[in-house]
């Protein structure tokens, strides 16, 4: 018997979907394309995916997520409840994880003014990983009687010195044709293929002006898309997205289960989508032909990368977390789905171990680690907060396992880098409050910068102590609410949301663990070596704060090792701008292999002395105090 | 070939930390009690200083206990219902060196008494005896901090020993050590960081570090010993390294563990190979006290008296 089906209408957006009965709102949500924000993936414990019913019955399991004033007013919880016949809901502002622009501008700035200090870091030789060519072959006679195809690589190699050359059938059924044709004048578009380089495409005449690429930042939480014109190495244009995997779960584990549940066919869909949405955003407002976009380079962690391949993620999360693949080869983009030229290829930087990916990689290879005399330190604060210690002799890198919540999950009011988010925040003498968010429109949430920003703050005007814990006490903005001590960082009456911006114990206590994490990663990472803090001659800080992160901040906090601020960079998604190194430079994509190889993974689950850091380090800024010499002076 | 000298320097004395005042020093007690100040590892005698030995506090109640076992009640049963009677016993006849109220009345989820009938308790004890008290809340930290004030007001001078803060719950009573001339017990739960955690934030209230007396939390023999073994004598060794947070005397609360224990509760009947219950239950309070003096306690609290007998000539035999 076939199911009964519903209608379920999402307001603002009104967009409409028929479902069978018993499907879950969020469920029903993702098939309309409408993004409701959930942290669980589903199982009804985060309290994020709520809703608002307007009309028509529904099925709710219980749950104490809501308040009862929340219950009366209709709030339900998304995943919790089915229609009973068709209905019209209301996605509230705050469960809205729209398709907003995220902040991608000005990376690259950022990035070029970081490489006049790193004096001795070699610039990469340009060249593209897929080119076009434009050749002029001469008329085939009796003498030079060559087979097409070696008369075609003749050519090629007399402009490029590449050994060893293929072509796949469907070169070689045209070619006779287009060469005859062009009268030999062609383009031929030609790509590395590990060790070969193959003839992908082969076109009359000359084409070579169009010749575009991308690169890709694959991220838990967002996906960056760069457009870059490979004849000039320019970026063109870039967009962003949140990944929609997250409706399966906001936490990498999360995804892996859910692929081993149902099959990892929707995760790659979803992600492929995303993709895809945003290449043909681009292409159209850049007025590019999808034919002339050849290739694409992504840099993700382990898991997106598998996720993206649909490749099997399940024993990544298993000791010993052994991935599938670190080093998948290019292959053709179409073969996964991605919509660029169909015998367009797909690259991934390789990864280091199943929790230290290719976006780390790609960090290495942006920041010159790896190519540096300095001992330099890379921090990139994610939901695994990896960090990379050494130099051009030697690295090492761990991924401490911090939480989203310097991305703004697990935070009440935490949301990533778009506007509307607070990035920076100042608490004043008299108690007030300033603060500025991204955009400059009323504040929705909090982002990781404000975030740093606020718990700083709080610190420094003996809001929280040095556990963290807040002193009622000491501010009125400091309430208890349902039980629990919460601070009112902007009143409803300013806020978007129509309710109090406010930063709960809770959400304090899982940016406490998330800073002790990383700060404990990194300590170990520097004991490990026989080496004291101190000694760091540079460090990078990585992540997708947006534009802004105030690192006397993050120090004060005890987030990053006490060194001084002109040695500290905020040096913003490095894993977008490795991606695009390895686009435009063979030699980059090379030498990212090589640092897979020469780098050391300490695996923190199983160092006995993590546990016992980590405790020390969730105070503010640390324990020991002799680990932050120079706020000891001040405290 | 001449041996080498392996003895070790540390840098760093334990804190001295004096309990109880007598009338030169403003209160009513007939002698003060000092721990602490040793300049080594404990009972290494020759390798540095011990100039105060370990010492024994007899846990009494400040209300009838409900739980307490039979082995224990044969001794007490005459005098605990009322606090004074029952210090003045352990002091005379059990040779206490100091009290310990615990104020287990005050607990919401049992008898729920108020400030007045706490601070009653305290004074009797202070009027019937002349050792040093230590005072000790009931655990719930609102009622605590509602009850102990009172208590605190009512013995100023007589420097107690108060007990005890939390990382959660350290404000009213460092305030009240402060006022009232006391000093204090810092409690963590079995983590060294955390120990010293509770130390910066009552030292950051204005506390001096020699008011303070670690209680690292104590599990009877048997019942993860050797995980607090390895804290206390690692913090001792930090201590004794320079780490200000860790240079205090140490204190173990293990009557009321050890008599939860079975080895200490179940009667010779049950498990008859286990031996004779009225040596087997203070034997292994005793055996917990050893284990804990050579991790480096100084302050013991103790419920049986013949424990307390033992332990007290195993301390002098170690001290010479």
């Amino acid at each position: 018997m076939e199911k009964k089906k519903v209608r379920v209408t999402f307001q603002p957006s009104g967009k409409t979907v028929k479902v069978d009965k018993d499907t879950t709102l969020l469920e029903a949500g993702a098939q309309a394309g409408v993004y409701i924000s959930s942290i669980c993936g589903g199982d009804g414990i985060c309290g994020k995916c709520r809703l608002i019913i307007k009309k028509g019955n529904i099925k709710a399991n219980p749950t104490t997520l809501l308040s009862r004033e929340e219950i009366r007013k209709g709030y339900v919880l998304a995943c919790q409840t089915t229609a009973e016949g068709d209905l019209e809901v209301e996605v509230p502002a705050e469960s809205r994880a729209e398709k907003e622009k995220i902040l991608v501008d000005k990376d690259a700035q950022r990035f070029r003014a970081l490489y006049p200090q790193a004096e001795e870091k070699t610039f990469f030789k340009y060249d593209p990983l897929v080119q076009k060519l434009y050749l002029e072959l001469p008329k085939t006679t009796l003498q030079d009687n060559l087979a097409d195809h070696l008369r075609l690589y003749r050519e090629i190699r007399r402009k490029r010195k590449i050994p060893i050359m293929q072509s796949g059938l469907k070169v070689l059924r045209i070619l006779p044709k287009i060469l005859r044709e062009s009268k030999g004048k062609v383009t031929a578009t030609i790509g590395i293929r590990g060790k070969t380089t193959e003839v992908i495409q082969i076109e009359e005449g000359d084409t070579t002006k169009e010749s575009y690429g991308l690169a890709v930042d694959v991220g838990t939480c967002t996906v960056v898309v760069h457009l870059v014109n490979l004849n000039n190495s320019q970026t063109i244009d870039a967009e962003a997205t949140y990944n929609s995997q997250r409706v399966y779960g906001e936490e990498v584990t999360r995804r892996i289960i859910y692929a081993e549940l149902k099959g990892p066919d929707k995760l790659r869909e979803a992600i492929v989508n995303d993709i895809n949405n945003l290449i043909s955003t681009l292409i159209s407002r850049n007025k590019i032909k999808l034919n002339d976009v050849m290739t694409l380079v992504c840099a993700g962690n382990t898991t997106m990368v598998h996720l993206l391949l649909g490749l099997d993620p399940s024993q990544i999360r298993r000791e010993p977390y052994i991935p599938a693949c670190t080093s998948p080869p290019p292959i053709r983009a179409a073969e996964v789905g991605i919509k660029i030229n169909p015998r367009g290829l797909l690259y991934t930087l390789p990864s280091i171990s199943g929790w230290v990916g290719g976006d780390i990689t790609a960090g290495i290879l942006a920041t010159g680690v790896n190519e540096t005399k300095s001992l330099t330190m890379l921090i990139d604060i994610g939901t695994n907060g990896e960090i990379v210690l050494g130099s051009k002799e030697w690295m090492v890198c761990c991924a401490a396992s911090a939480g989203p919540a310097f991305e703004g999950s697990g935070v009440k009011h935490g949301m990533r880098a778009a506007a509307g988010a607070i990035e920076k925040v100042e608490i004043l003498a008299d108690g007030k409050v300033k603060h500025s968010t991204i955009g400059g429109v009323k504040p929705k949430g909090i982002c990781g910068s404000g975030l740093i920003d606020v718990m700083a703050e709080l610190f420094k005007a003996g809001f929280i102590n040095r556990s963290a814990k807040l002193s009622p006490e000491a501010s009125s903005r400091i309430r208890e609410k349902n039980g629990e001590l919460e601070f009112i960082l902007v009143p409803a009456s300013e806020t978007q949301i129509g309710e109090a911006i406010v930063l709960t114990r809770a959400d304090i206590e899982n940016l406490i663990r998330a800073k002790a994490a990383i700060f404990a990663g990194a300590d170990i990472l520097v004991k490990s070596m026989d080496l004291e803090i101190k000694e760091i001659e540079q460090l990078y800080l990585a992540g997708g704060f947006g534009n802004y992160l105030n690192k006397e901040k993050a120090l004060v906090l005890g987030l990053i090792p006490d060194i001084s601020p002109d040695k500290v960079q905020f040096v913003g998604n490095t894993s977008i701008m490795g991606a695009k190194m390895a686009l435009l430079s063979r030699e980059a994509l090379e030498r990212s292999y090589e640092i897979t190889k020469k780098i050391t993974y300490y695996d923190l689950i199983t160092n006995p002395g993590y546990m016992d850091e980590f405790i020390s380090a969730k105070f503010i800024p640390h324990t020991d105090l002799a680990k932050f010499p120079s706020l000891a002076k001040k405290l | 070939m001449t041996i080498p000298d392996v003895k070790q320097k540390w840098a760093n004395p334990i804190n001295t930390v004096t309990i109880g005042a007598a009338k030169e020093g403003g209160g009513t007690r007939t002698h003060t009690i000092s721990v602490g100040g040793s300049t080594t590892l404990p009972f290494l005698h020759f390798e540095g200083e011990i100039p105060h030995r370990p010492v024994v506090a007899m846990e009494i109640l400040d209300i009838v206990p409900e739980d307490w076992h039979p082995l224990l009640s044969k001794y007490f049963s005459d005098v605990w219902d009322n606090p004074g009677k029952w210090a003045k016993k352990c002091v005379e006849e059990f040779g206490a060196d100091l009290i310990c109220l615990r104020l287990a009345g005050c607990d919401p989820d049992g008898k729920n008494q108020g400030p007045e009938e706490a601070a009653t308790a305290v004074k009797s004890v202070l009027e019937t005896t002349g050792v040093p008290l230590i005072i000790w809340g009931c655990g719930n930290d609102d009622k605590d901090n509602e009850v102990l004030p009172k208590c605190s007001e009512v013995s100023a001078g007589e420097r107690c020993l108060l007990g005890s803060i939390t990382e959660d719950n350290y404000k009213t009573l460092v305030a009240l050590c402060k006022a009232d001339g006391h000093k204090l017990i810092a409690e963590s739960p079995v983590d060294i960081n955390i120990a010293k955690q509770v130390n910066i934030l009552a030292t950051d209230l204005g506390l001096d570090a020699e008011d303070i007396v670690i209680y690292p939390t104590s599990g009877a023999l048997g019942y993860g010993i050797e995980y607090v073994y390895s804290i206390m004598e690692r913090g001792r060794l930090a201590g004794l390294s320079g780490d200000k947070m860790w240079a205090m005397p140490i204190l173990c609360d293990i009557g009321k563990e050890v008599w939860k224990a079975k080895e200490a509760i179940v009667s010779q009947n049950e498990v008859p190979q286990w031996g004779s219950q009225e040596e087997r239950g203070p034997l292994w309070e005793a055996t917990t006290a050893y284990v804990y003096l050579l991790a480096g306690t100084d302050i013991l609290i103790m419920r049986h008296p013949k424990a307390v007998k033992e332990v007290k000539k195993y301390i002098n035999k170690l001290i010479v």
